[in-house]
């Protein structure tokens, strides 16, 4: 680089071809060397082994021997052959509708009620959004601790009298989903109010002022001024929380290991158990492979609208 | 940049495996390495560096280096398949170092069992757990087997007596549990292999070891009706709610406040490894009640002992100190050695024969555990646990699929045909460890 | 009419302050539960699990630190959030100052391939990654995972930095590009001073993500010895599963570090999150 600057230093004698071969360099090679290092470093990590994934999913391997080509034989037994490959992905679904209802209503009601305040604002901002910057390990820990049947919430609850908590949630098939989304969601849901809130406050006063004197309601507002002016960003949220809704993994993990009986388990949590567990990294590629499928669809159908002239 | 990062990880690499460095000894002496698993908790561990190991080393002979590993087991296997990890491999079970054995990670032993006489010293079956294809490829280590506590003090206040057959323990967890007590204390919250205990025992216990003989060796399958009736019985006692006072529980009750319930007599009995006395008896001391085992009862109410193998130990293919490491191990097996680190430590014994007045300061019940033990394990008649004998697909199998029997979406012959599919499957493979005749 | 409609206001948002205070207590309560179990006796938990100390057990703190190695696993998060800040701000800010001040001839090709890039999910290459580390010896090296933190948290970093640089105004680097000057002089005297907003943003974001990482971690670091804060807490709590005053201490003095910066950095913090749509 050094050796560039001298070169600028003394161009102004050089002939003609000397200032081209600069000016090439100059342009062409300087931005891609400060481009390069952090791209080769991606290359290395993300691409490279993402395509081995492919190849790997065509093959029986368990991590340590040599792979063996077995064609979609993988991909067979994922669709039509393995029940917990359709479990984890109804749980998948149910995930994806869980965190686009509960959280997106929390965050919006919340947002929308923090807006207009002139006093305490920032104060409600950072004690909703305080979860969200805590590791799940920590999230998980408190809240196993909470929900323990007899010395936790669900105690006080039955105490109560109140009918359905007399059990460990986590433990019992039917509620153990719920729960876990429940416990992701209170570490997650601030983060949507906050996106949520710095939206809104991007509206046009005037705006609503106007649907004050034509005497709105306060549900149609939000209805017709507060939704569309966000509008952007909850299209975007809607994206990204369906693309995590497919890739999600760490709470369910630490929870529960997808347990009771395999009834919390997502495709994240069956790809670390056939890689890591099971020894069978081939499959484990398959199904890894079939995540970024669902991904590629998601990002897929909002593209498709956008096409469509939706205004997203 | 990018290569100079890659270059400066590589570099890095070694100093971080740095156990793996051989931390040059007084006067020249052999250096050997050898990790730990302390995943359950190190006091062992730390007992055995303080005591045997050091007065090893003190010797001024080959010098021992250990280092304590929490999931000892990845990181071994990282770091074999890296080419590294300590000169002395410890595997969880016979399964693991049947696959390291096939892999050629570690070496044959065979010619130092005859130099060190190992077969003198060991208990005849044992070895055959180690070998693959002739070669002696690990020794067993830390015989054990499950027993049925029971709070005693829990049991006299109610005039109770401990079950000697199956039907005398369904009788009695009805009792028990009609008197508002937990019958069992169990739970698989921490470690999902708990479930292979029970389904391990009900197996042996409610068909017969001789049945679990000849389906390990393929003589008759699986799916046989003793062990349809027998998982039948552990089925019922799950549904009934015996296990912790329900399967939700069950999953998600720390394994500590388990044994806490049983110590404080919140729950009356315990069907587990011999493991526990040295782990967790505490709890008595703390609660101030008394605690007592039995065999496991079974269908015909005779005493029966399924044999576990809690680890093995072979020697490092890439390591360069062999003669000194398997000099070292034959000193660890040695009764004396043994002797030392039960009494001390409260270690599960190897499979070798050691005499009982070398056994001093052993609480009673621990000392009499390892007496019956050893005596069914010499005379040839003993039960099977799953992670000793079983190949590594099918005891996966076998742990995480019960929980769909136990959840109504797989009835027991279901299940037991999916055990047998996949022991077909690995019979056919070369997995099944070798088992000893009876 | 003006002095009036004050009170009325505040009058008319008491169901919003209501509101807000129950999500609050909703998303605060956990953690202050947390805080009073973290001084209790593991007796005190069973009998009062809820409520306020009655007895404080002061020596939870040292104990967890203690019994938990914080010592050496702070000491090894602290060299991954170090390495890998100073890598992502490096080589990040060197990426998005050619993107966004050298007409990077294939920059839309290089915009679209880190786009795709962030959205594949990690367990696409997860395997395959770890045994290609496995065979590099790179498992259980700090700085092995440093290396897949940098790679991963890149595309974001890019982003963020590039958006920012593209705001400055281009005079300065002009007149430096006709003193002469290196592009290489131009980034590192005139564009990262000029955009150390954005550089600090970046490093908060990468800092909290590589803190609080857990799966990479868990696969990477199977070794005691370079345990990251999660991952031995992870350990700890089942290792301590009946001693929640205890668990609870390591818990406080894991996020306590966290919550303090959060707090004098929120509005960076906020920033950057919500400008990235990052998840952690």
């Amino acid at each position: 680089m050094t050796q560039s600057t001298t070169l600028v230093r003394t161009d102004i004698h050089e002939p003609q071809l000397r200032f081209w071969q600069r000016v090439t360099w100059r342009r062409k090679v300087v931005p891609w060397l400060f481009v390069l290092p952090i791209l080769l470093i991606n290359l290395i990590v993300v691409l490279g082994p993402a395509m081995a994934a492919f190849y790997y999913s065509l093959t029986e391997w368990n991590g340590i021997g040599t792979p063996r080509w077995i064609g979609l034989d993988n991909y067979r037994r994922m669709l039509t052959d393995d029940p917990s490959f359709v479990h984890a992905f109804r749980n998948n679904l149910l995930w994806l509708v869980f965190f686009l209802t509960i959280p997106m209503a929390m965050a919006l009601i919340a947002a929308s009620l923090l807006s207009p305040l002139k006093r305490g604002g920032l104060t409600f901002r950072l004690g909703l959004f305080l979860p969200y910057v805590l590791p799940s390990v920590v999230v998980a820990a408190i809240w196993r601790s909470l929900l323990h049947p007899d010395r936790g919430i669900p105690g006080k609850l039955t105490e109560w009298g109140v009918p359905g908590f007399d059990r460990a949630l986590l433990g019992d098939a039917s509620t153990v989903l719920p729960t876990i989304a429940f416990v992701d969601n209170w570490h997650f849901w601030g983060f949507l109010m906050v996106l949520f809130l710095a939206a809104m406050q991007n509206i046009p006063a005037d705006l609503y002022e106007a649907a004050r004197l034509d005497g709105a309601s306060k549900i149609q507002e939000f209805r017709d001024i507060t939704i569309p002016g966000i509008r952007p960003t909850l299209v975007f949220m809607v994206l990204m929380t369906s693309i995590w809704s497919f890739l999600t993994f760490d709470y369910i993990w630490v929870l529960t290991q997808g347990g009771p009986a395999g009834s919390s388990e997502v495709l994240s949590v069956l790809v670390f158990k056939n890689a890591f567990m099971n020894l069978q990294a081939g499959y484990a590629s398959a199904i890894g492979l079939s995540m970024s499928a669902l991904v590629g669809v998601v990002i897929g159908i909002f593209i498709l609208l956008r096409k469509r002239g939706w205004e997203i | 940049m990018a290569l100079k990062l890659a270059a400066g990880g590589i570099a890095v690499t070694g100093i971080s495996f740095s156990p793996a460095v051989h931390a040059v000894a007084a006067q020249d002496a052999p250096s050997i390495t050898f990790w730990l698993d302390i995943t359950g908790g190190s006091d062992t561990a730390e007992c055995l560096i303080d005591g045997v190991i050091k007065e090893y080393n003190d010797l001024g002979g080959i010098q021992v280096e250990v280092t304590m590993q929490a999931n000892g087991w990845t990181a071994t296997q990282t770091a074999l398949a890296g080419g590294a990890g300590p000169d002395i491999v410890v595997t969880p079970g016979p399964s693991l170092s049947l696959a390291l054995g096939k892999a050629g990670q570690v070496l044959d032993l065979s010619s130092y069992a005859t130099t060190y006489a190992w077969a003198e010293s060991f208990t005849p079956w044992a070895l055959d757990l180690g070998k693959v294809e002739d070669q002696l490829v690990a020794i067993p280590n830390e015989i054990e087997t499950l027993v049925l506590f029971y709070n005693k003090t829990l049991f006299e206040e109610n005039g109770w007596t401990p079950p000697t057959t199956i039907d005398e323990m369904t009788a009695l967890a009805q009792t028990i549990s009609d008197a508002g007590i937990m019958p069992f204390a169990h739970s698989n919250a921490e470690w999902k292999g708990t479930n292979e205990w029970f389904v391990g025992e009900f197996l042996n216990h409610g068909a017969g070891p001789e049945k679990v003989y000849q389906a390990l060796t393929g003589a008759i399958p699986w799916t046989d009706q003793a062990f349809v009736d027998a998982l039948t019985v552990l089925d019922t006692y799950q549904q009934n709610g015996w296990f912790m006072g329900g399967l939700d529980r069950y999953y998600t009750t720390p394994s500590a406040d388990a044994t806490a319930a049983l110590a404080y007599g919140e729950a009356a009995m315990k069907i587990e490894g011999t493991w526990l006395i040295s782990d967790s008896m505490t709890f008595f001391t703390e609660s101030g009640m008394e605690w007592e085992w039995v065999p496991m009862p079974s269908f015909d109410g005779s005493e029966i002992y399924d044999i576990g193998i809690g680890s093995t130990y072979s020697i490092n293919a890439n390591s360069t100190q062999a003669d000194a490491a398997a000099e070292f191990l034959s000193a660890y097996f040695s009764a004396e050695l043994q002797a030392q680190m039960v009494s001390h430590c409260g270690s599960p014994p190897a499979p070798v024969t050691i005499p009982a007045d070398l056994l001093t300061d052993l609480d009673p019940r621990q000392a009499r555990s390892i007496e019956r033990l050893n005596a069914a394990s010499a005379a040839g008649d003993y039960g099977y646990t799953t992670w000793t004998f079983w190949p590594p697909a099918t005891e996966t199998y076998l742990i995480n699929e019960i929980e769909r029997v136990w959840a109504g979406e797989l009835t027991v012959t279901e299940y037991l045909q999916g055990i047998q599919d996949s022991f077909v499957a690995e019979t056919a493979a070369g997995n099944v460890p070798p088992i000893p005749a009876r | 009419m003006g002095t009036l409609r004050r009170p009325m206001r505040s009058a008319k948002m008491l169901p919003n302050y209501v509101v807000l205070l129950l999500l609050t207590v909703f998303a605060l309560g956990p953690l202050v539960i947390l805080g009073f179990n973290s001084l209790k006796g593991t007796a005190e938990i069973g009998r009062n699990p809820l409520g306020f100390p009655r007895t404080f057990v002061w020596d939870n703190y040292p104990e967890a630190w203690r019994v938990g190695n914080f010592s050496t696993t702070v000491q090894n998060s602290g060299i991954l959030v170090l390495v890998t800040v100073s890598g992502v701000l490096v080589l990040g800010g060197m990426a998005a100052y050619s993107l966004a001040k050298l007409n990077l001839p294939g920059s839309g090709p290089v915009m679209l391939y880190l786009l795709i890039g962030s959205s594949l999910p990690i367990q696409l290459f997860l395997v395959p990654l770890f045994f290609l580390w496995q065979s590099l010896g790179l498992v259980n090296n700090l700085f092995g995972l440093a290396f897949i933190y940098i790679a991963i948290n890149a595309p974001l970093a890019i982003f963020l930095l590039r958006s920012y640089m593209v705001q400055l105004p281009a005079d300065f680097e002009d007149a430096a590009r006709i003193d002469g000057a290196s592009e290489w002089k131009i980034f590192t005297q005139i564009v990262v001073p000029l955009s150390w907003p954005g550089f600090l943003t970046v490093g908060l974001v990468v800092s909290l993500a590589v803190w609080n990482e857990f799966l990479l971690a868990t696969v990477f670091l199977t070794n005691q010895e370079n345990f990251t804060v999660v991952t031995s807490y992870y350990n700890f709590t089942s290792r301590f599963s009946r001693d929640w005053g205890l668990t609870s201490a390591a818990a406080m003095m894991m996020v306590l570090p966290i919550i303090a910066i959060f707090l004098v950095l929120q509005r960076r913090f906020v920033e950057g999150l919500t400008q990235g749509g990052l998840k952690g």
